[in-house]
């Protein structure tokens, strides 16, 4: 090669286009910087810093997020997947705030859950979202709290963030859920104490929600859901109240539990789900332990109402 | 906190990584499953050095202070570790001229006139004044330069060397006749890598060729596994035997100090981080300065590299007996630069960067460039080196045909008629290296020009012989063929390339180790 080739004007800026768009590649501009899994363990524990969350919950940013949630939300989840809600008549047995808690497989969840209540709950609740997932950058985190209402939770730390109580005392429904992250394969994992606490703390009831399907829709990884319109199913459960006195760590298993006779619930029907809760014969929401693709391959597989029963055999 | 070293296995999350080819850079896409060596992060440097060094010259190890030895009348000679060190240069002021500021300060308060100060180059190319002044000061170098009291050593003076002694394995010791004479010599140190330091100081850094041949030859250097190891160096281990019969002789004050990892200043930090963690100014800066580089003429980006200086923070500073000093000092340099790597791989790959101990100021020719991969870089080890006997080396650097005509005249010779003969660092000792050492127009321009001594390009080759010794295959990256085919290696042009040359030795899919330096580190094989 020449030097004055070297030197050209056309080479220079292809190559500079190489390059950009090599450092836009490699790191990944626009998504979420990865550190390689062997650089794990060696990343400086993120300071956790408290992001201001309190303007979301102005009643000019209400409005704004009614209107955002109404026309652009619904439509916009109602016309990537089939939302199929079911149970909603609990919420006319209860007064708000409630603490809702659901499974979590899919960021579809938290969109599902407030795009399923009736607009004078949705109006009134807010989300618990992860302080280091989606409040690490200020973009990220001002978009999720106009949209979703969210507000930072400390998953990571032992201590639990001071605004979810605040919040239900301040009369806003709080969603959360209590297994603190995704789950990897569709499957439920270890409910934590945290919605346990609050609700004993602020003596607040639970309304437990189970939801399938949306890790078939759109798992971990993906960033839109699978084309197709799949099914999603939600459905809300009868309001869970902590006994005078109760411990949370003698609640969470209570909450757990309402999740998991959902889940059989809309699998089957509520009257087997019923009859196989006082048994004690619930499925365990966790799963068979067998190999890994099954049940990742049980969980992608669109959900199926319960069965049907004709009124007339 | 800083974090320690580690070892990063690629993945498909890994970005493209940062190596280091002479005057630039590259982003290289390693196979999945290479091993990268990460040093540990830079050290917080000392917050108050003038008061550790007041602290280290008042409590010496092994010794009493600094002021009980200091007596009107005596003879005080201080010596230095020359332009070779630190790497890049040090931002002012440098730590040799905050070390012998306060020895002379405590000097002048004791009463003592007779004061020299000496910068022990052995063979290599004199300090030119600038140089001296920015290692020294201004202060310094205003006060005994102009009376000739602040000068090179020169190992080609027969009347300026001293005739120590033989040790009992028959290696004579020849040093700076004042510095023999004198009744306390203290010697100033940069200890930047392990090899430095300790007995390599005074009995090499003021020796003459007819003691430095004891050490610096194909032998000791192929049985110095590796020469970041004093326990386990031939050449050591000679310096050892050398400075121990010294110190019988001399008294010997050392002051050793020691850096952190903080080499790249604003705005090449980026240079010091893990590349994953990259701040989007980070990437900027990086394409920024890729870019520039791309359409910068060859003196400019040589002058914009050669200009950096590093804004290193100091870990230690040591004074009193030279051993005792210099296990304080080693622990400082591993706890910066150590890191711990399981087991050895088939291919080690290596980037040389611009600069080496040797071309501070010139361009980095051929053989420094080998000098500096086969050399310094490979033996970077303790314990076994990161490739394994008779794996494959893969360096980048563009190797460029040049050389400085002004402080490396025997290279080219070197290059153009001893390498064409053999390559082979024995047999180049036993035939050229006596030629070279003793002619005098090489002699006559280390002693008055900037000139590396005569036999140094066949030091730079020894250095290079374990390596040479130990590995299969070294192949080149991006390097001109001309220039490596004399040296007996091979060019490549990519990574992928390289790869493919040295699969006839280990194979098509070879265990990868990279070592991502600078900053310096030093890999504990095990």
């Amino acid at each position: 090669m020449s030097p004055s080739s070297n030197k050209s004007p056309v080479r220079f800026v292809k190559e500079t286009v190489q390059e950009v768009r090599m450092v836009a590649r490699g790191w990944r501009w626009g998504r979420r910087p990865l550190v390689p899994r062997s650089a794990e363990p060696f990343q400086p524990a993120k300071q956790p810093t408290v992001f201001p969350t309190a303007w979301a919950r102005t009643p000019i940013a209400n409005a704004v997020r009614d209107v955002v949630q109404r026309v652009g939300l619904g439509p916009l989840l109602r016309s990537t997947v089939t939302p199929q809600v079911a149970g909603l008549d609990v919420l006319t047995k209860v007064k708000g705030p409630v603490l809702f808690v659901a499974n979590h497989t899919s960021h579809l969840d938290t969109p599902l859950i407030l795009c399923s209540l009736p607009d004078e709950w949705r109006r009134r609740t807010a989300v618990a979202a992860a302080a280091d997932y989606f409040f690490d950058t200020w973009w990220r985190a001002s978009g999720s709290a106009m949209v979703f209402n969210t507000f930072p939770i400390e998953r990571r730390g032992g201590t639990l963030s001071a605004t979810p109580g605040d919040l239900l005392d301040e009369g806003w429904s709080v969603v959360v859920f209590p297994e603190g992250t995704r789950s990897v394969d569709g499957w439920v994992s270890r409910f934590r104490m945290g919605a346990a606490w609050l609700a004993v703390e602020h003596n607040v009831p639970v309304i437990p929600i189970g939801i399938r399907g949306s890790y078939a829709a759109m798992p971990r990884g993906r960033g839109w859901p699978r084309p197709g319109r799949l099914p999603v199913r939600v459905r809300f459960g009868e309001p869970i109240w902590p006994a005078e006195g109760e411990a949370p760590r003698a609640f969470a298993p209570k909450i757990r539990d309402g999740v998991a006779r959902l889940l059989d619930e809309d699998a089957t029907t509520w009257w087997d789900a019923t009859r196989r809760a006082v048994r004690g014969d619930t499925p365990d929401p966790t799963g068979e332990p067998v190999a890994s693709w099954r049940r990742i391959w049980a969980q992608t597989a669109p959900p199926v109402e319960g069965r049907r029963r004709g009124a007339w055999k | 906190m800083s974090r320690p070293g580690f070892v990063l296995e690629v993945d498909d999350r890994t970005p493209p990584l940062i190596v280091h080819e002479g005057e630039g850079f590259r982003l290289e896409k390693f196979p999945t499953g290479t091993r990268v060596v990460y040093s540990p992060e830079s050290l917080p440097g000392l917050r108050d050095v003038d008061g550790a060094i007041r602290q280290a010259l008042d409590n010496p190890e092994n010794s009493e202070p600094l002021r009980a030895l200091l007596r009107p009348g005596m003879k005080l000679t201080i010596a230095f570790d020359d332009v070779s060190l630190p790497l890049p240069p040090m931002r002012r002021p440098d730590i040799r001229q905050r070390i012998i500021e306060q020895v002379l300060t405590m000097a002048a308060e004791a009463g003592v006139d007779d004061v020299q100060i000496i910068a022990a180059l052995a063979l290599h190319r004199r300090m030119m004044p600038s140089e001296l002044q920015h290692a020294l000061g201004e202060r310094v170098y205003r006060s005994f330069a102009p009376d000739g009291l602040l000068y090179n050593h020169d190992a080609e003076d027969p009347d300026n060397l001293a005739f120590i002694g033989t040790t009992d394995q028959g290696e004579e010791v020849e040093i700076n006749k004042r510095a023999a004479e004198s009744d306390l010599l203290v010697y100033v140190n940069i200890n930047i890598v392990p090899m430095d330091g300790g007995h390599k100081s005074v009995p090499i850094g003021l020796a003459s060729y007819r003691s430095l041949r004891h050490h610096h030859n194909s032998h000791t250097m192929v049985h110095s596994r590796s020469f970041m190891d004093h326990t386990k160096s031939a050449m050591h281990h000679s310096a050892w035997r050398m400075g121990r019969l010294l110190k019988d002789h001399v008294k010997i004050f050392t002051v050793e100090t020691t850096l952190n990892n903080n080499v790249f200043p604003a705005p090449y930090e980026f240079l010091n981080k893990r590349e994953w963690e990259w701040s989007v100014r980070d990437q900027a800066s990086m394409l920024a300065a890729r870019r520039g580089l791309a359409i910068a003429p060859s003196k400019l980006k040589r002058r914009i590299f050669q200009n950096v200086q590093a804004p290193y923070g100091i870990t230690g500073v040591h004074a009193g007996e030279t051993e005792a000093v210099h296990e304080k000092t080693l622990a400082n340099v591993f706890r910066q630069q150590a890191v711990e790597v399981q087991g050895q791989s088939d291919v080690l790959i290596m980037g040389v960067p611009y600069l080496g101990p040797y071309n501070v100021n010139a361009v980095m020719n051929p053989i420094l460039a080998t000098c500096m991969g086969l050399g310094y870089f490979f033996n970077s080890y303790r314990g076994q080196p990161l490739v394994r006997k008779g794996g494959a080396v893969i360096l980048y650097h563009p190797v460029p045909y040049e050389f400085s005509q002004l402080h490396h005249p025997s290279y080219v010779d070197f290059f153009e008629e001893v390498l064409a003969e053999s390559t082979d660092p024995a047999t180049i000792e036993e035939r050229f290296e006596k030629q070279y050492a003793t002619d005098p127009w090489y002699i006559h321009l280390y002693r008055t020009s900037y000139a590396y001594h005569g036999v140094h390009p066949f030091y730079m080759w020894y250095w290079a012989a374990h390596a040479m010794d130990h590995v299969g295959d070294v192949v080149w990256v991006g390097a001109d063929r001309r220039a490596v085919q004399r040296m007996g290696f091979r060019a490549a042009s990519t990574l992928a390339d390289a790869l493919e040359m040295v699969s006839g030795t280990v194979g098509r899919s070879p265990s990868i180790t990279y070592t991502h330096n600078p900053p310096h580190l030093v890999a504990d094989v095990r």
